[in-house]
């Protein structure tokens, strides 16, 4: 199968390169793992333009419906733009001679003039012992699914930035104690009001300056150690539930040797053009390295880099 | 013909939280699929929420319960395949 661009990935910076790019009339493939990326497990997004306080999911939603009005056979004009989710990217491999790409998938090899790269951000895992055994015994990712589930539980938060402390607010309204673990001797992040709030509230403890050790249970998680930065004195606290917010890691394993990235692992672009270090390559958004990681950030770089290999294609 | 009964009659159950999106987009491609299912909200029904963690073996929302075949998380190829579907 042959395409004039693919376009890697399902969140913000993606969708937006996709509606740019079809109605730029170009042969277009988005193949994503699934629509939304990231934004999906947002409880409440506050700064996206014209649609204050909706969840992630609710916002993807909407951005999913814009995207597919652009779908080849929508009906809604002619575009040529196919979608494939539930499949994700393994490599990119230059195709001999021709000055193309080749795409490979956990399904397909595809053929492309010009890639644009929107893969994003993943969530960095735990590594102490005992992470494997309680993977989803207790261990959890993604608050805004498994918050419910601690209702009258106690309850650990790992790692105090802006994603950290919205878990925490989030259960409040379940669980009966929540420790949060925070590697600094003060609360970090841009979201003040949340922080006094969380400072106010009386099932919240902070543990300041202290690092996850190990996780202990039998069947489901049963208790955690931590260690003390400054007293190197470890402690053992019983938790039912451990969530995890330590960061995250860019995208873009996918690519390494191909592209040039920086240290953080984050591909290197041109930040007038998302120019990559391979000529008809181009990424946008949270896998770059772009400063701020924000949803609309993301979705101007989306279009930016469509603009771009429209300009590539043309000129090619 | 008569696969295609079967499939009509299948027992599905989806335990979810109104708050996961990954329950949202299992349920909406099921309708699209036209399929039903009976949702288990475990956010507001704690005896479900036990069922679900007993037959799962784990804490992590959705889950699927087809015939007695459990599902983990939105595997989308998964449930295809139990529910006979072109994906």
């Amino acid at each position: 199968m042959n395409y004039e661009l693919i376009i890697i990935g399902g969140g913000p910076g993606a969708m937006s390169a996709a509606i740019y790019a079809a109605r730029k009339k170009i042969k277009t493939l988005l193949v994503a793992k699934i629509l939304g990326g990231q934004m999906m497990e947002g409880y409440q997004i506050e700064n996206y333009l014209g649609v204050p306080g909706l969840m992630g999911a609710d916002l993807t939603k909407k951005f999913a419906e814009h995207l597919k009005k652009f779908e080849k056979n929508s009906g809604q004009g002619i575009f040529d733009l196919e979608i494939k989710e539930g499949e994700e990217v393994k490599n990119i491999k230059m195709a001999p001679d021709s000055g193309e790409f080749e795409v490979c998938s956990d399904r397909r090899i595809y053929i492309t003039k010009s890639i644009i790269i929107a893969t994003g951000r993943a969530e960095r895992k735990l590594e102490v012992p005992g992470t494997k055994e309680f993977e989803g015994k207790g261990i959890t990712y993604c608050a805004t699914c498994d918050a419910p589930l601690f209702r009258d539980k106690i309850v650990a938060v790992i790692g105090a930035g802006d994603s950290g402390q919205d878990t925490v607010w989030q259960l409040t309204k379940y669980a009966s104690k929540i420790y949060l673990l925070n590697r600094y001797n003060e609360l970090r992040g841009d979201d003040k009001n949340l922080q006094e709030k969380l400072k106010k509230e009386p099932k919240v403890q902070t543990l300041s300056e202290v690092e996850l050790i190990k996780i202990l249970g039998d069947k489901f998680v049963t208790a955690l150690v931590y260690r003390n930065f400054r007293s190197k004195e470890e402690k053992q606290i019983e938790v039912n539930g451990i969530f995890v917010e330590i960061g995250s890691t860019p995208a873009s394993s996918f690519v390494k040797g191909l592209l040039r990235c920086n240290e953080k692992g984050e591909i290197i672009v041109d930040h007038n053009s998302c120019v990559t270090s391979v000529p008809g390559i181009f990424a946008a958004g949270d896998v770059t390295d772009i400063l701020e990681k924000q949803i609309i950030i993301s979705a101007g770089e989306g279009a930016k880099s469509a603009l771009s290999a429209y300009n590539y294609l043309k000129n090619r | 013909m008569y696969s295609d009964i079967r499939v009509a009659l299948k027992m599905i159950k989806i335990y979810s939280t109104p708050t996961c999106p990954y329950c949202h987009t299992l349920k909406a491609f099921l309708k699209e699929k036209g399929i039903e299912f009976n949702d288990i909200d475990v956010s507001s029904d704690s005896k479900a929420a036990e069922e679900m963690i007993e037959k799962s073996g784990q804490m992590g929302v959705p889950v699927s319960d087809i015939d007695g075949e459990i599902v983990i998380g939105f595997d989308k190829e998964k449930i295809c395949q139990l529910l006979k579907l072109e994906c």
